[in-house]
């Protein structure tokens, strides 16, 4: 069963004139999406005239002004701007260009506004530094000025220009000029665009009920907004539950899931789902309509659900790397333990013990092995069942395994604890402590290199005074000595693995990274989100954290959700591809070129009676990346702000000659 | 940018530093609507960030991350900076922060001053350049380097001769040498502190013998090398400007360590170091490159294998504690290092032409001095609550970023968005409980 989508429709206002001036288009007045044009309300007439995808021409009496900004010297130590001005105000249309120190400052900014009304401006370039640093300075700018914002084109002729051709004043003065000229041609195509405003439902999904879900869930309910939170078992805590004390304040990890889940459950903004998984995504930023089914329906329980959220959480955590059958012996020798299986151990340990025993054995000598799991080598580890090595770091493991050291030197000072590690990677705040602490209680270690793991033996019968398992290394710290240490018992240190959510990541189409985590969209400038709009990471999720770090990332995560529930509408760019119903055919090959699900559909329209079959676009969902306009044999589909016409136009304008020099003697003094 | 402020204004928070911390938690605020006073101390925002030349596992530039952010910050409407400004005291009475402030006088008025530089180009008094690490000089006034924000002059008056040849070409009239400092005390329910680090001194251990060397460099001084728009434009070393043949990493050379107080580790060294080293065989392609190292520490999302493609790319890597370093002829500088490779010469002698001290990150002001926030044991500000990393021991004060202990630029962020959340989620439930009250 598929959920019901909204139907978002090509929302341009049709009949708008394309005028640069604010008039009734103007940025106040966007389009909601319930009122947008749904092509079923479209008539004939409207079909056969003009359409608004082929600008009939270009609108000849453009009165285009360009701004040159010096940048301080930045530009104007290579580029000449003074000739740049000169020639590019000969190009037909500009009216005015002026060469600024910096444009971006209040008097440069003030210069552009005041321009546009006082000039009668109804297009405006800048050339000046990267658009990713003042695109939206200069758009701001010019709003004030009463122009459409997308009426505005950004060259960048600092980093691709002045800082690029340092050595080569002539080569970059030319390049600066064919770059505006290029901005001037794209713009004799430009229609004024406005922003997609999509209603905002204010209510988050947090998917995963371990310590990010519910931190992220709690911080959003205590800021006032609604949550649902499902989570697959029957309780909240997720890993927790299985883990005796939290690093470094030693504090019972049950008290940490005792004050989250306090939070969850008492909090009326926090709608809780336990035993329920999600089965259908569907939908977009603000918009996203979901359903989750009860994994053990009963009498009290409906079966299924469906809601609508604004932003989805996805807080699903991680899966402990499991070793082999036979890896390090596990499996084939009881006493050789999982890292989680070990604190298990310790903790069903009576602390009044005088003795550790696993499966009725004394354990007098144990030994702990780092990276089991982790920091895996092409040649030296065997793949997993996916085929694939983890080669990454599992950042929590060292320091567990050293308060868990620590540990069984506190509470059992006899029994030897040998640590096998390639490096000690306590990095955290307060994790060096345990370092030193595990080194001056007694810990014995040794250090291998990645490339010669250490390896696992069954000792020969009748050493069983010393141990019936050895450990056999490389041992760095003796200058490459091959020691064996006869132990009792053998802890694996496994890390982390990415979590079972492939169901989630299909539907959604959610990205991963080589490691199989889901992958944020930059580590530094969108850390917590996917590149699917509106759906947020929340701690191991995304690779392997820690506790406090698992808490950083789901406030981080809840702050961006957060911040979008501040808007009554999700804002998008009017970057999306629009279809011309007079052209398309219906053939539907921009459907099957589309790499975003649900951006483009084909449906059925009556025109006049009649029913015919045309491509539409999703506003919500399509990112505007074109695919859709290379394969339509018809031109019937091209994308907003960056159309086929724009694109021969500026390709006209850099390759036109300019006054006193054609392009190709240009080229050719360039090289 | 609004930069003007009075006594009156009382902004929903205030956050202490405009590093990428405080820049990251005052825009996750001001995007909920909140109005944020960022105070700075310095004259520009961008912190440390902004003059680093790339940044790991990405090798992203620096500046290309940092200035959308400063960028963004500075052209929201819901957040006011103060540069300049040093926090004096914090008093926290019933709930509310009384924070005292100190603009110090830059001698330049900031609502005439158009950025145009003409005065810097006019002064002819000179001083090594902060931004630069010292590598290269700045005018006693200027804008504080290319991607300053604000984009404003100011005046060094601990090196103006008061020539006045500034004033004379000044086309709007904005020098002001009789400038006070202000002081002004600002009312506010929340506050974050996002006030950073400092390295320790690169004299911190005497056995390195910085102080007898220009070749024994901090790892900020060889951003800026690398950086590029750097002072030189390639990678030179400070004592005579030849391009170094053999560079040492020296880890661990002001962290691990409770000879000097600070037995943390730093947490970003060994990455930074890796990446030092991945961008210097890039620039100097004939340069034999060797990290000194006891633990290599790459934890983070794409660091191992980040390490694994410096060791892939011929750096290496020595394990082993460096005991002492001594200057020797031509500029050079002689290591001693006890190593664990070559069982029958485990003290080694080892020689490189700069060498480069992973210095130990310390806070970089202490607001246990001035305000209500406690320390923790090593310096850094305290972090008790159990489910609320960002929370420090006052209720409605939180911290963001280095000054809570190292961490990284990502690592960073992430406290960051959640020291805001917490702080907006406290300001939510304070102010319903006062409606509801």
């Amino acid at each position: 069963m598929t959920l019901k989508r909204d139907a978002m429709s090509n929302k341009n206002e049709f009949d708008k004139a394309r005028t640069g001036k604010h008039e009734e288009l103007a940025c106040g007045e966007p389009a909601h999406s319930d009122e947008a044009l749904t092509q079923q309300q479209i008539t004939l007439a409207q079909l056969q005239s003009e359409s608004i995808l082929q600008p009939e021409n270009a609108k000849q009496e453009l009165r285009i002004g360009v701004y040159i900004c010096r940048c301080g010297g930045n530009i104007s130590d290579v580029v000449d701007v003074e000739r740049v001005a000169e020639t590019v105000r000969m190009i037909p249309g500009v009216a005015t260009a002026k060469v600024h120190t910096f444009v971006c400052s209040d008097p440069g900014q003030h210069m552009i506004s005041n321009d546009i009304l006082e000039e009668n401006l109804d297009r405006v370039v800048v050339a000046s530094c990267t658009p990713f640093l003042h695109e939206q300075t200069f758009r701001g700018a010019v709003s004030r000025g009463g122009m459409n914002p997308y009426l505005y084109e950004h060259v960048n002729i600092r980093e691709q220009a002045s800082w690029a051709h340092k050595h080569d004043p002539e080569g970059a003065t030319a390049k600066a000029i064919r770059m505006i000229a290029g901005a001037v041609g794209k713009l004799r195509y430009a229609q004024p665009l406005e922003q997609i405003k999509l209603p905002n439902h204010r209510r988050a999904l947090v998917i995963g009920g371990g310590i990010a879900g519910m931190k992220a869930a709690a911080d959003l309910a205590a800021r006032g907004i609604k949550v649902l939170l499902v989570e697959t078992a029957e309780q909240l805590g997720g890993r927790l539950n299985q883990w005796s004390h939290v690093y470094p304040s030693e504090r019972p990890a049950a008290e940490l899931v005792a004050e989250l889940s306090r939070r969850v459950h008492h909090d009326p903004n926090i709608e809780v789902l336990l035993g329920w998984k999600i089965t259908e995504v569907a939908g977009f930023i603000g918009n996203f309509k979901i359903a989750a089914e009860s994994l053990q329906p009963s009498m009290t329980r409906p079966p299924r659900i469906e809601a609508t959220v604004g932003a989805i959480i996805m807080a699903t955590g991680f899966r402990p790397y499991v070793p082999r059958d036979g890896e390090f012996l596990y499996r084939t020798e009881p006493c050789v333990v999982t890292l989680p299986e070990f604190i298990q151990l310790m903790q069903s340990t009576s602390q009044d013990a005088k003795k550790l025993t696993h499966r009725n054995q004394t354990i007098r000598n144990v030994a702990f092995l780092h990276c089991v799991g982790s920091r895996q080598l092409d040649g030296v580890h065997e793949p997993g069942a996916d085929g694939r090595l983890n080669t990454y770091c599992s950042r929590t493991c060292c320091t567990t395994i050293l308060q868990q050291a620590l540990a069984v030197r506190r509470r059992f000072p006899h029994v030897g604890v040998f640590d096998f590690n390639q490096d000690i990677r306590t990095y955290g705040r307060g994790e060096e402590d345990y370092y030193a602490e595990a080194s001056k209680s007694g810990v014995v270690f040794f250090r291998y290199n990645g490339e010669e793991p250490p390896t696992v033996h069954i000792t020969p019968s009748g050493h069983a005074q010393s141990g019936a398992l050895s450990v056999a290394v490389k041992d760095a710290l003796t200058w490459g000595q091959e020691l064996e240490v006869p132990v009792d018992m053998v802890v694996l240190g496994t890390g982390m693995m990415p979590g079972q959510i492939e169901d989630l990541i299909d539907q959604m189409k959610l990205a991963t990274g080589e490691d199989g985590f889901l992958q944020e969209v930059h580590p530094k400038l969108r850390p917590v989100e996917l590149a699917v709009n509106g759906v947020l990471l929340a701690g191991t999720v995304q690779g392997p954290m820690n506790i406090s770090e698992t808490l950083s990332a789901a406030g981080a995560a809840a702050v961006k959700a957060a911040a979008m529930f501040a808007r009554e509408d999700v804002e998008l760019n009017p970057y999306v591809a629009e279809v011309d119903l007079s052209r398309c055919c219906g053939e539907a090959q921009c459907v099957t070129q589309c790499a975003y699900e649900g951006a483009l559909s084909i449906v059925e329209i009556e025109v006049d009676g009649e029913m015919i079959t045309r491509a539409q676009v999703n506003a919500g969902l399509c990112v505007g990346c074109g695919a859709c306009v290379a394969v339509c044999p018809h031109r019937a589909i091209d994308v907003n702000g960056w159309r086929l016409d724009q694109f021969e136009a500026m390709v006209e304008g850099i390759a036109a000659d300019m006054p006193g020099q054609t392009c190709a003697s240009e080229l050719v003094s360039i090289h | 940018m609004n930069t003007h402020i009075t006594s009156d204004f009382t902004p929903d928070a205030l956050i202490i530093g405009g590093g990428i911390a405080g820049l990251q938690s005052a825009l996750d605020l001001a995007d909920q609507d909140l109005q944020v006073l960022l105070v700075e101390r310095q004259a520009s925002i961008g912190g440390h960030m902004i003059a680093l030349s790339k940044v790991y596992p990405t090798l992203d530039c620096a500046s290309c991350i940092t200035t959308p952010k400063m960028s963004a910050a500075a052209h929201h409407p819901n957040i006011t900076i103060l540069t300049n400004t040093e926090v004096e005291g914090i008093d926290t009475r019933d709930g509310v922060h009384r924070v005292r402030l100190l603009q110090k006088p830059t001698y330049v008025n900031f609502d005439k001053c158009i950025g145009c530089r003409l005065c810097e180009y006019a002064c002819d008094t000179e001083y090594p350049d902060p931004f630069e690490e010292g590598l290269g000089a700045v005018r006693a006034i200027a804008v504080p380097f290319t991607n300053a924000i604000p984009q404003k002059a100011v005046l060094n008056a601990e090196v103006c001769g008061t020539c006045g040849a500034c004033a004379r070409v000044c086309p709007t009239g904005a020098i002001e040498y009789d400038q006070q400092p202000r002081h002004l005390t600002i009312h506010t329910d929340a506050v974050i502190v996002a006030s950073g680090f400092n390295l320790n001194a690169i004299t911190v251990k005497p056995q390195y013998n910085a102080q007898h060397s220009q070749n024994i460099i901090s790892p900020l001084t060889l951003e800026r090398l690398l950086a590029p728009h750097g002072p030189y434009g390639r990678v030179l070393r400070p004592s005579d400007g030849k391009m170094p043949g053999s560079i040492a990493f020296v880890q661990c050379a002001g962290s691990r360590d409770e000879s000097i107080g600070v037995s943390y580790c730093s947490r970003v060294c060994c990455m930074y170091a890796i990446k030092q080293a991945m961008l210097l065989s890039g620039a100097l392609p004939l340069a034999d490159i060797t990290i000194y190292y006891m633990d290599i520490r790459a934890f983070g999302k794409g660091y191992e294998q980040f390490f694994q493609n410096a060791k892939a790319m011929g750096i290496n890597f020595v394990r082993g504690k460096v005991a002492r370093i001594h200057p020797v002829e031509d500029g050079d500088l002689s290591l001693h290092v006890e190593t664990t490779e070559d069982a029958g010469n485990p003290m080694q002698e080892r020689r490189h032409d700069l060498v480069v001290l992973a210095q130990g990150m310390i806070p970089g002001w202490q607001p246990s001095d001035v305000t209500p926030v406690a320390c923790a044991s090593d310096g850094f500000v305290a972090t008790p609550a159990l489910t609320a990393p960002a929370a420090t021991t006052v209720p409605g004060i939180f911290v963001a970023g280095t000054a809570a202990g190292p961490k990284d630029i990502v690592d960073t962020i992430a406290e960051a968005g959640a020291a805001a959340m917490q702080a907006s989620q406290y300001l939510y439930q304070k102010r319903s409980a006062v409606l509801v009250g």
